[in-house]
């Protein structure tokens, strides 16, 4: 009741200012205004004591730094320095390369970037909860202001920490070292830089703005695998073999040669041998290939539940398993269901990198399709794979069914099922998203 | 670490203008020896939010203190005086303490269960400062060097946010000129404020006429609405010895009569003579004077004394001076705050002045509504009182005025709506004792009706403030009350569902104020100081027994790394390096004693080797013997290599002969 009530006052306290702002108290200046407002109150009868000349010693000091604030205001250019990836809940540093364009050097400033804020919509905010919401005073539960800033930061999706330029040059430049830490994963964009510079009383910061609009694609975030979990089975004939991957050619070994066929590449005939046999057969011969045999492994994500720290968590496991079963001899498939239908995802052996995968799962949301069209997707890729992992959101008897068919294709399957409360015991192993590092390192 | 040295400063600042200097000066040596003992100790939040909660519940405790003690002590004067005292214990552990901030759960209890971290923190430092400036100047009596001093400890602590962006010139130069609009703007505040208030004085002065006005009592007579009575209980009476109390308290008498007030003819005040320091005789006593303790304190230094008529004897009242009017109104000037004061009265007697021809005066505003009555042939001077008492037996008592205004009330309180409060019922007792030619005076003061059972004492509420005419019969004055006896009930029946529970914690105020009152210092003193000493002990052996770290400081630090360089070079093993270096036998970059001297195969120097590692390396280094020891060793292994020496020369020049 009071949320909704509320709710329209947040957002609009949080949406971007049209007008942008053109100062920030320091810690120190907070200290004096608050000072000064207190010793407002206290000095108002100058008959009784002297506070009011300590008020308008406050008020002065303020008012100083707020006009002192327009000297030396600072001349640069910016410019952002992002990485390619970043790793959900995991810190990483960037660079901003801040230029001097002016004639004197610049000293003691600070660059803060701005990411784009996204505040939570009244339905977000009033379905979703903060984690331990529960354990909040009365007064913070009732307000919602926490929730609410919870999910303003989980959509934002990023936390930066301002980072210090001691001195910059004339026409010289700096790269200044930002500390960032992506809170989820997904696209995360930033919307401008502000440098900051202080007045000579250290009370105020002046800030100068620069439109700076990027993007950076966040990781989902990964655990530490138990070696344990690799997954077992043979390996099997890959049609095509490695020549699908880093030639468009065939592989040196070559174990014989043979007459062509029909369907033959032009590509294969070996001249040597055909120059001599063609009198006599008047047929080309081709150069016959080893057969490729190695191991190809299924990941079968299942986003098919309706709780997000749920799906969330399946992503990451997903993730852990798609980093941790690549090696260069086998390959990898990526199998998991969106709106638009199965998707496959193969990696390794040159196929595609590993990062495509994450990539995928980074912006993969949860889907809501017939179980039914994962486990075509599935059974139809068995012949070519030896073993599996799947991890799933939940557990139902169409789960159930698809792993003892699987099964029965001659494929190793193990399952792990992510869930928030604890699972009747089942052919699978449970992963508490409570305890999910602990889990997988148990095995 | 910013507020070195200014810290100290503005606590003896503070402690110079609160009248605290002893507790400043060990507060200030407190707080300087963090920046010379390098130990700190190792607090859990645990050991931080019992202090935080010991220190909110001293806060609650002198909040209470103070609220109850309001009339001694200026609540917020003094809770700021002695905020910085409360706060030091916290802030100074913080100081003492391996933490550098508190976080906000420590200090707000209502954060401490939740899950997620508390990452906003206080810089105590900083807010201890703000108070012991703020507490500075709540000193009334004051230098003109506060400004100056607060200013400049204002700016000290500035000094190191100082930005390398603007040179220290530049910053001089902000600070002068806010020092000097600071100064400007204070004096301005000053006078704005003194102009204002003389503004408004004479503006409340033409609207604002206060009933306690000796001179004048204006009366609600002739307001519109509903009359509103606060339940504030203002007076407790009691008599010692059983003695009877006075059905009425009085505090001042009029005589001239206007349309809607009353005044005096002669506002003359006499000064009148001590007894004694607290005691005034005001006539001479009898045997039959009844003794009557009156609680009330006084918020005013000069206020009326409401006082039964007839009263002989003033007794701890605290004030410097009393005076009286002609009427017998009795003022007191330079009160100070004290719970009690004591009267003895002479039943039936009032003392104010004689009659005088103003006391039979009549109003010739009413002259023809007094007409209109006399005719009615309801006064009789042979009999006044009991022809007022037939006139008034169909009036009725009502705290409700007409809703619209009337152009004379009184007319229309006599002649039509025969009900009102009692002020009408004074007003026109006293018109019409005048009318049958008897001198009245109108008297204000309080009815001592409502008797409080858990106290033992009669009460006096605000409520109970009353009117009455005085009549000069028999050769004295007399009470005339005339407002009907129901008007207390129908005053009570105003009492909120609250009010027991209002009483209870009044009268428990009150209780506690008077037991305050009666306690000596003296007689604590011994238990108190047996106590702090006791604490103190505690505190000793808490502090000493605690988990404590060396901080090093950054000239400690500095001072270690010479000693332990200097430690090193005095090793007589390199003395035994320098004689094997010159042998020939190098030694590798990175390379240790031990592995050298095997590789070398001087096998027998090993031995050397943990002595000298623990002088060099060891914070404690070496004892004295230890150190002998190994530099004897040294000069046998050097004179073993002399030795060695003189025997391969003397083997060379064997050969060479």
């Amino acid at each position: 009741m009071f949320k909704d009530w509320v709710y329209p006052a947040y957002a609009r306290a949080m949406r971007p200012r049209k007008k942008p702002r053109k100062r920030r108290h320091t810690e120190r200046g907070q200290l004096v205004l608050t000072g000064a407002l207190l010793t407002a109150a206290l000095g108002m009868n100058t008959e009784s004591s002297f506070v009011y000349q300590l008020f308008a010693l406050l008020l002065c000091v303020g008012i100083g730094s707020r006009i002192t604030l327009r000297m030396a205001r600072p001349n640069i250019s910016i410019r952002r320095i992002l990485p390619r990836y970043a790793t959900a809940e995991q810190t990483f540093t960037y660079r901003i390369r801040t230029g001097n364009l002016g004639d004197e050097s610049e000293y003691d400033l600070v660059v803060a970037d701005q990411p784009t804020i996204k505040v939570p919509d009244r339905q977000q905010y009033r379905t979703e909860r903060e984690p331990f919401e529960e354990s909040r005073n009365a007064y913070d539960r009732f307000t919602g202001f926490h929730r609410f800033m919870y999910l303003q930061r989980q959509n934002t999706g990023i936390v930066i920490t301002p980072g210090k330029a001691e001195e910059v040059a004339v026409k010289g430049y700096v790269d200044v070292e930002i500390e960032a830490r992506p809170l989820r994963r997904g696209v995360v964009s930033f919307s401008e830089t502000q440098v900051m510079h202080q007045d000579p009383l250290g009370l105020n910061f002046g800030l100068t703005h620069f439109e700076n609009t990027e993007t950076l694609l966040v990781l989902p975030k990964r655990y530490r695998l138990n070696p344990a979990w690799r997954v077992s089975g043979g390996r099997n004939f890959q049609p095509g073999g490695i020549t699908a991957a880093w030639s468009v050619g065939d592989s040196d070994e070559f174990v014989a040669l043979r007459d062509y066929r029909d369907g033959d590449s032009m590509r294969k005939i070996h001249w040597p041998s055909t120059s001599k046999s063609t009198a006599r057969h008047q047929k080309p011969v081709v150069r016959e290939y080893q057969d490729e045999f190695f191991a190809r492994n299924a990941l079968l994500l299942d986003l098919s539940s309706s709780n997000a720290r749920v799906i969330e968590e399946t992503i990451a496991v997903g993730a852990s398993f798609a980093l941790d079963l690549q090696n260069t001899d086998s390959m990898l498939d990526l199998i998991y269901l969106t709106d638009d239908g199965p998707r496959i995802i193969t990696a390794g052996r040159g196929t595609s990198a590993v990062n495509e995968q994450l990539e995928a799962l980074a912006t993969v949301r949860s889907c809501h399709q017939p179980f039914s069209q994962l486990s075509h997707a599935v059974l139809g890729h068995c012949s070519l794979i030896t073993g599996c992992i799947g991890v799933f959101s939940s557990w139902t008897p169409d789960h159930e069914s698809l792993a003892h068919r699987i099964m029965a294709q001659s494929v190793s399957l193990r399952s792990l099922v992510v869930s928030d409360q604890e699972l009747a015991a089942g052919p699978y192993t449970t992963l508490l998203t409570s305890s999910i590092q602990s889990d997988l390192l148990k095995a | 670490m910013n507020l070195r040295g200014i810290q100290s400063l503005a606590m003896l600042l503070w402690g110079f203008q609160s009248e605290l200097l002893a507790f400043a000066v060990p507060m200030a040596l407190i707080w300087e020896g963090r920046f010379f003992f390098n130990r700190r100790w190792a607090l859990t939040k645990q050991d931080f939010y019992l202090l935080a909660d010991l220190t909110s519940v001293c806060l609650v405790l002198m909040i209470i203190f103070l609220f109850m003690n309001r009339t001694e002590y200026h609540f917020i004067r003094t809770l700021m005086q002695w905020l910085p005292i409360l706060l030091f214990p916290l802030i100074i552990t913080v100081g003492y303490s391996t933490n550098e901030r508190l976080t906000l759960d420590v200090l707000f209890y209502s954060l401490r269960r939740q899950k997620q971290p508390v990452t906003q923190s206080w810089d105590l430092d900083y807010l201890l400062f703000g108070f012991l400036l703020v507490s500075s100047g709540t000193s009334k009596d004051i230098g003109s060097f506060y400004f100056p001093i607060a200013a400049l400890l204002i700016f000290l602590s500035l000094l190191p946010l100082r930005s390398p962006r603007h040179s220290k010139r530049i910053w001089m130069l902000v600070c002068s000129l806010v020092f000097v609009s600071a100064f400007v703007t204070h004096t301005g505040i000053r006078e704005t404020h003194l102009e204002l208030r003389k503004r408004a004085q004479v503006w409340l002065s033409n609207w604002i006429q206060q009933r306690t006005n000796p001179l004048k009592s204006q009366t609600s007579i002739g307001q519109i609405g509903r009359l509103k009575a606060s339940n504030e209980i203002l007076y407790r009476i009691a008599a010692p010895e059983g003695g009877v109390v006075p059905g009425l308290l009085q505090e001042a008498v009029y005589d001239l009569s206007s349309e809607n007030s009353w005044s005096i003819l002669k506002p003359q005040f006499v000064k009148q003579a001590h007894s004694d320091d607290f005691t005034w005789d005001l006539e001479i006593p009898t045997t039959t004077d009844i003794p009557l303790d009156i609680y009330h304190e006084f918020h005013r230094e000069n206020d009326l004394v409401p006082l039964p008529p007839g009263t002989a004897r003033i007794q701890d009242l605290p004030a410097l001076d009393i005076q009286k009017n002609y009427y017998g109104t009795i003022q007191a000037q330079g009160m100070v705050p004290s719970p009690r004061y004591q009267v003895t009265y002479q039943p039936g007697q009032n003392h104010t002045g004689p009659p005088a021809p103003s006391d039979t005066v009549k109003s010739r505003a009413y002259s023809g509504v007094f007409s209109k009555i006399s005719a009615q042939g309801v006064l009789d001077s042979d009999q006044p009182l009991l022809s007022l008492q037939r006139f008034f037996r169909d009036f009725r008592y009502s705290l409700y005025q007409p809703s619209t205004i009337i152009s004379s009330p009184i007319e229309d309180f006599l002649l039509n709506r025969k009900a009102g409060h009692c002020e009408f019922f004074a007003t026109a007792t006293v018109l019409m004792l005048r009318e049958m030619g008897i001198p009245a005076r109108y008297a204000t003061g309080y009815a001592i009706q409502e008797y409080d059972d858990m106290l033992g004492m009669f009460v006096v509420r605000q409520r109970h403030a009353h009117a009455w005419a005085l009549a000069y019969l028999d050769g004295r004055w007399r009470a005339v009350d005339t407002t009907p006896g129901i008007w207390l009930e129908t005053e009570s029946a105003e009492e909120t569902l609250l009010q027991p529970a209002l009483d209870l914690f009044a009268n428990l105020t009150f209780l506690f104020q008077i037991w305050w009152n009666d306690q000596k210092q003296e007689d604590y003193e011994p238990y108190l100081f047996g106590l702090g000493a006791l604490l103190m002990l505690l505190l000793i052996w808490r502090i000493s027994t605690s988990e404590q770290i060396v901080v090093s400081t950054k000239a400690t630090k500095e001072d270690e790394e010479d000693d332990t360089l200097h430690r090193g070079n005095q090793s007589p093993l390199f003395t035994l390096e320098a004689k094997l270096l010159a042998r020939g036998y190098s030694r590798r970059p990175g390379e240790v004693f031990a592995n050298w001297l095997k590789r070398i195969g001087y096998h027998e120097f090993l031995a050397l080797i943990p002595s000298h590692n623990r002088l060099r390396f060891h914070p404690k280094g070496l004892t004295e013997s230890e150190a002998k020891e190994l530099a004897a060793n040294v000069d046998t292994s050097i004179q073993q290599l002399n030795s060695e020496d003189m025997d391969l020369k003397t083997k060379s020049s064997s050969k060479k002969d």
